[in-house]
This record gives C-alpha cells, sequence and structure tokens, in this order.
C-alpha cells in the first residue's frame, strides 16, 4: 500500500526548483542590496551634511573669536585699558637697551691689502 | 435592439481599450512631449541654488595690525506657519533677543512665512538661542548666518580705512577703491530637497566654492598713526580749528605712514556720522598753499640755473608796487638784499616773486605741474581731487607775483607733502601709495606694490640746497623756531594762507596754517605736513604756521623719531624740548 501511494504523489523537480530559489533569493538579495545601499548614500548623505554644518559652526566660531581677539587686543582697546588702570606700563631701563651700532673701523680698514699664508709667508 | 452577449462583450472591450488608449496617450504626451516642461517645473520646485557667501578680506596696517574685519552675526528668522507652540516662543524669544514680549507676540501672530525677528545677533548669542529652542523642540524658528563688518579701532584712521555699505560693499576708502580685491566671489551649489525642505544630499548638483577677499595691508604704521591722532586731538583742544590734517609719509617710497584729519567719525557708529566728518581733507580738499609754496618757486629757479642758493635778491625793503598793486612781506621793517636762502628763510614774498619772474610764467607753470600740483597724485584711496592750477595765458598780470608766495593755486594737503617729500628724496618724485601688499586667504602674494618713480622733478644738487636753505627755516632766525626737535636736524617750511571765501575774495581773520618738514635733514626717515584750517590761538595775531602749526609737527616729529628709534646726533638745548612736552601731556 505504501508503494502504491508514493506512486500517486507527484514527483518534485529539484535541480529545477533549486534553481528558481536560487534565482530568486540573487533577485531579492541584489534588490535588498540596491535598497540598503541606496538607504546607505542617504544616510551618508545625511552624516555629511551634519558635518558640513559642524564644520561651518567651528569655522563661524573660530571667526567671532577671531574677531574679539581682535577687537580687545586692538591699539584702542589697549588704550582704554590704560587709562582705566587694567594695565600699565613699565619704561625700560636705559640701562636694559642695547643699541646695535655699527662698529668703528680705522680708515684703512676698507683698503685693498695683499694676503699672504703661512706657507707662502715662510 | 437587443445585443447578444458577444456584441455586448466586444462593446465593453473596446470601450476598455479605448479607456486605456487615452490613458497611454495622456501618459506619452507628458512623458514625452511635455517632458521638458514637467522637468523644469518638479527642478524648480525641489531643485535651488544655494549660494555660498565668500567672505570679505581683512584690512591691515603696515605690521598686521587688524584694520577692519568681519564679524559673524545671525539674522533670527520665523515662520508663522510651523510655530508649533507659540506661546512658548514668545517668552524665551523675548528674553534672547532682549525685546518686548509684546513686539514678540506681535510678529509671531503673523502667518507670513518670513518674519525677520531680529538683526545682527551676535554668535554666541546665536548659538545659544539655538539650543533652547531645540532643548524645548519648538519649531519655526531659525537664525540664518551673515557677517558684519566691524572696525576695531573705532575712529582712529577713519578716513583711510572707510566702509562698507549694507549691501558690504565699500563706499569710501581703501574699503571702496579696494573693493575688487576684498569682495570676493560667492560661491554656488545646485541641491535638491525634499517635501520637508530637507537637502537630499545625494542629489547634490554642480558647485563652485567661493573665492574669499583677499587681504590688503596698507603702508600706515598704526603707532606712528596714533601718535598723529593724538596730537591732533590736542591741537583740536587748544586751537579749536574748523578743521586740520597731519600726514606722514616716507619719501624714498612715497609710503604714507599715517594720515589723520579732523572732523572725524566712529566707523562702528557711521550712520551717526555726518558728511562733513567723513571727507578725508588730505585728498579731497583745496587750499590755498601759502608760503609752502615757496619751495616750488625757489626750487624751479634754482634747478634752472637762473639764481645760486648764495645770489642776492632786492626785497624792496618790504613793499612793490607790481602791476599796480603793492605786494608787502611780513614784519614791519621789511627786507633789503635777501640771499635766496635767505628768502626760505625769512619767508619773503617779494623775494619769491622776483625768482619766479627770473624764471618766466612758462617755465614756471612747468615745473608746478612737474611737483605734481595740478593731478591728482594716483594714491590709492578714492575721491582724490587734483587741485587747481591755472595755465599761463589764464593768469592775471599779477599772477607771477602772487603764485610763488601760495595764492591762486590750490593745493590737497596731500600734494603738498608730496612735494616736500620730492626735496626731501633729492628731486624724485614718488608715487604716495597707501596698500602694500595683496594677499590672498592662503598666504599668497597676490600683488605686491612696490616704489614707483614718476619722475625726476630737480637734480639732487638743487634739492640739497633746498634742504640746506630749509634747515635754516628752523633755527632762531627762521620762521619755524617751534619745530625744532633736539638732537635732529629738520628742513621744513612754513605756510600761513588767508582763507579763500566761497564767493571769491579772502575771509577776514581766517588763516590756514601749516608746517611741512622732514627729519633728519641728511637722510630723512619722514616727511610730516600739519595743516590747520581756521585755529584760534589765544593769541590771535599768533596765528601763524611757525606758531601753531610748527610746534604741533616737532611734537609728532619728537615722539615719531623715538619710535623709529632714530639716533640723535645734533648737539642741541634741550629746554624748549622739555617745556614743550610738559604742555602737550598738561593739554591731555
Amino acid at each position: 500500500m505504501n508503494r502504491r501511494r508514493r506512486k500517486n504523489l507527484n514527483p518534485i523537480d529539484a535541480p529545477s526548483l533549486a534553481r528558481w530559489i536560487v534565482l530568486a533569493a540573487f533577485a531579492s538579495a541584489t534588490g535588498l542590496s540596491y535598497v540598503y545601499l541606496t538607504v546607505q548614500l542617504h544616510h551618508q548623505g545625511v552624516q555629511k551634511k551634519l558635518l558640513e554644518q559642524e564644520l561651518v559652526a567651528v569655522r563661524t566660531q573660530n571667526e567671532d573669536a577671531k574677531a574679539q581677539i581682535a577687537t580687545l587686543t586692538s591699539r584702542v582697546a589697549l588704550q582704554r585699558r590704560l587709562q582705566e588702570g587694567y594695565l600699565k606700563m613699565i619704561p625700560i631701563a636705559e640701562q636694559s637697551i642695547v643699541r646695535l651700532s655699527i662698529p668703528a673701523r680705522s680708515a684703512g680698514e676698507d683698503g685693498v691689502r695683499p694676503v699672504v699664508n703661512e706657507r707662502g709667508s715662510q | 435592439m437587443k445585443w447578444n452577449s458577444r456584441t455586448r462583450c466586444a462593446l465593453v472591450c473596446a470601450f476598455f481599450a479605448l479607456l486605456f488608449s487615452v490613458f497611454s496617450y495622456r501618459l506619452i504626451y507628458l512623458q514625452m512631449v511635455r517632458h521638458n516642461y514637467y522637468s523644469e517645473l518638479a527642478a524648480e520646485k525641489n531643485i535651488g541654488r544655494t549660494v555660498i557667501r565668500a567672505g570679505r578680506g581683512v584690512i591691515y596696517d603696515a605690521h598686521d595690525e587688524v584694520l577692519a574685519q568681519n564679524v559673524p552675526v545671525a539674522t533670527v528668522v520665523a515662520d508663522g506657519t510651523l510655530l508649533n507652540h507659540p506661546d512658548l516662543l514668545g517668552p524665551i524669544l523675548a528674553s534672547a533677543l532682549r525685546l518686548p514680549p509684546n513686539e514678540i507676540a506681535a510678529k509671531l501672530s503673523s502667518s507670513r512665512r518670513y518674519i525677520v525677528l531680529q538683526r545682527e545677533l551676535p554668535e554666541a548669542e546665536a548659538r545659544s538661542l539655538e539650543e533652547i529652542l531645540r532643548k524645548n523642540k519648538l519649531r519655526g524658528v531659525w537664525c540664518e548666518r551673515d557677517s558684519v563688518r566691524v572696525y576695531p579701532n573705532g575712529a582712529l584712521l577713519c578716513h583711510v580705512v572707510g566702509f562698507t555699505n549694507f549691501d558690504r560693499r565699500g563706499i569710501q576708502g581703501v574699503e571702496a577703491s579696494m573693493e575688487q580685491y576684498l569682495r570676493g566671489e560667492d560661491g554656488y551649489r545646485y541641491i535638491e530637497h525634499d517635501a520637508r525642505g530637507r537637502e537630499i544630499v545625494l542629489y547634490r548638483g554642480t558647485e563652485r566654492p567661493p573665492r574669499h577677499g583677499y587681504e590688503v595691508h596698507l603702508t600706515i604704521d598704526l603707532h606712528l598713526q596714533t601718535i598723529v591722532e593724538d596730537e591732533l586731538d590736542a591741537a583740536m583742544r587748544e586751537y579749536r580749528p574748523e578743521k586740520a590734517t597731519i600726514i606722514l609719509m616716507r619719501p624714498q617710497t612715497g609710503e604714507i605712514l599715517a594720515m589723520a584729519n579732523r572732523p572725524n567719525f566712529d566707523l562702528n557708529l557711521r550712520s551717526d556720522a555726518k558728511p562733513e566728518q567723513m571727507k578725508n581733507r588730505a585728498i579731497i580738499d583745496m587750499m590755498e598753499p601759502g608760503s609752502t609754496f615757496k619751495i616750488v618757486t625757489a626750487a624751479s629757479a634754482i634747478n634752472e640755473r637762473k639764481v645760486r642758493l648764495d645770489s642776492m635778491i632786492f626785497c624792496e625793503n618790504g613793499v612793490w608796487n607790481i602791476g599796480g598793486r603793492p605786494l608787502h612781506d611780513h614784519g614791519h621793517k621789511g627786507y633789503g638784499d635777501l640771499s635766496v636762502q635767505d628768502i626760505l628763510v625769512h619767508s619773503s614774498n617779494i623775494g619769491a616773486a622776483k625768482l619766479a619772474i627770473l624764471l618766466g610764467e612758462q617755465k614756471f607753470y612747468e615745473y608746478i605741474r612737474r611737483f605734481g600740483f595740478g593731478d591728482r597724485t594716483g594714491i590709492e584711496l578714492p575721491g582724490e581731487i587734483g587741485g587747481l592750477v591755472h595755465a599761463p595765458r589764464s593768469w592775471s598780470k599779477i599772477s607771477i607775483t602772487r603764485i610763488p608766495m601760495g595764492q591762486e593755486v590750490a593745493v590737497t594737503p596731500l600734494q603738498m607733502i608730496v612735494a616736500m617729500a620730492t626735496i626731501a628724496n633729492g628731486g624724485k618724485f614718488m608715487q604716495p601709495r597707501i596698500v602694500k601688499t595683496i594677499v590672498d586667504d592662503q598666504g599668497k602674494t597676490i600683488s605686491e606694490l612696490k616704489p614707483a618713480l614718476v619722475r625726476q622733478v630737480i637734480s639732487p644738487e638743487t634739492a640739497a640746497q633746498i634742504t640746506l636753505a630749509l634747515r635754516g627755516v628752523v633755527s632762531q632766525r627762521g620762521t619755524a623756531a617751534e619745530a625744532a626737535v633736539p638732537g635732529f636736524t629738520i628742513s621744513g617750511k612754513t605756510g600761513t594762507a588767508q582763507k579763500a571765501a566761497p564767493g571769491g575774495g579772502y575771509e577776514k581773520d581766517k588763516y590756514v596754517v601749516s608746517f611741512s618738514g622732514f627729519l633728519p635733514s641728511e637722510n630723512p626717515a619722514f616727511v610730516a605736513l600739519v595743516v590747520l584750517d581756521d585755529a584760534h590761538p589765544k593769541n590771535p595775531a599768533l596765528n601763524y604756521g611757525g606758531t601753531v602749526a610748527a610746534p604741533i609737527f616737532a611734537r609728532v616729529a619728537e615722539k615719531a623719531a623715538r619710535y623709529l628709534d632714530l639716533e640723535p646726533h645734533e648737539e642741541t638745548e634741550t629746554k624748549d624740548t622739555a617745556g614743550r612736552v610738559a604742555l602737550t601731556d598738561a593739554q591731555r
């Protein structure tokens, strides 16, 4: 009886089925990969945009800080602070100043002089 | 009529075939025939061109001190249709923007899509406001980034630096003349955004980065400028002139080291300034130069070998009737015979007139033009005028006696200092300049302006002789003894000109007093010019270049020499100087 029932069952074409399954899996994997990569691209784009915004913010802060430094160290601001007594100027003592002057040379120093090395003089 | 089932079926099929044909036609029409139209329409809605702003270039002095810079600010904007909690937003914005709550509420009650709540909010405050909005999840308000031009030194050097308008275009000073370098070029980017207005970075189109404005480095030395401005302020307090100008210049290169005028204004509060305060009088004001012009007369006559420095000229004992009108020398006694040197030392009008007559009208006119009068100097500042010098065919019978002493000609202070610099520089006329270098944002030098020799006006020998004569002016027997700086030899010339009236003639008891000189005489480190228009000294009888302008020159020159570390090399009495310095300090 078992043998008769087995004969009545439809035979499965396993190789063909496997081929279709592989094909379907490949197609769905391709599709999913496409979707995944596209989403990734969008995500990267969003990340890029955020980084750009961060960079702009940092640059703006940097510019702001530079402007503040320039304003606070400007001649007018320093003079104001000097007048207000926040800053003090101490004169440099005369003995602390080293003046670089051209050393005095004798009149004949610039003249053309014969040069004889030691061996020549011997 | 009865249709059988086959016919009915055929009719239904035909109907559907027709329907789908119409759909197909419509589809083809939209997709192919009207493709361009609809794709452009879609692009218009979703693709936008975003401008990437270029930063304006910074202006520096000769030692890289910032004179003009950009400060980031934000414009706070609201979209009336996107506000999720207007009741919560009101108090937050009122406190952050320091505006009355009812004003904020009135603005937020509008359903407009672009409501400007505040402009020029400092960057730090904008950041904190954004943080508060983010924390409270409040939508519909955002900050748009921009920048404003700020001048850290306020009124210092205001006429030279200039300023920009609301559109960030330079409209005065270096800001205007160097506009093409400072401005830069905006960049752009084509972006596609989604339904909520967010950029889809994946579909970002073509883009061009901005080219930021170049940095402009001036020849101005801010320390020397401060010296000049301080002395101008002291002079304004002491003499209360209508206007005043001081210029410092390096004769060998034509570099302007300092340039200041009064009245002036604060560049950061320019909207409060009056037009009179904004004029750079060093280049746009004409004045009769007075006796300082005698250097041109004497130099021309000596250069043409009509006279030598020791040639004697009879000065008619103080009054010379020529052309039907008397010409006077200053002082009660007048002069008899004077050498050419003494004509300059005593500033004899009659002597100068006789020198010009010896030279001849045409030749004298040529020399006036060669010294640069009647032409713009070409300095990199906007609005410069060329002064007024008539050709000999327009001269009257007495013009040849009046022009040599600085009447009937109108010059700018800059032209006057350039003429003196020509004498100081061995007769070489150097193009005055105020811009040193132009550098890009990477630090690469785009342009370096080298000293430019315009012409050799007089021979070096003539220049040396005039320099020697002008040393006598700054001596006890000259007209400018008060211009002396202990330890230094100074050559200079005073000028006292009656102020020309707008309707012709001269204004009574109003004078333009000036002094122009250089030090050290042998190898000048700088030339300075001091001009005061309608000064009011304590003793009105002493309203002369030698008594008003010369002491100011001396104070400026002394401080400048100290700053430039010039080595004193001449023994002179120090008593006067000590008194003068004390006076300056007391005036402040």
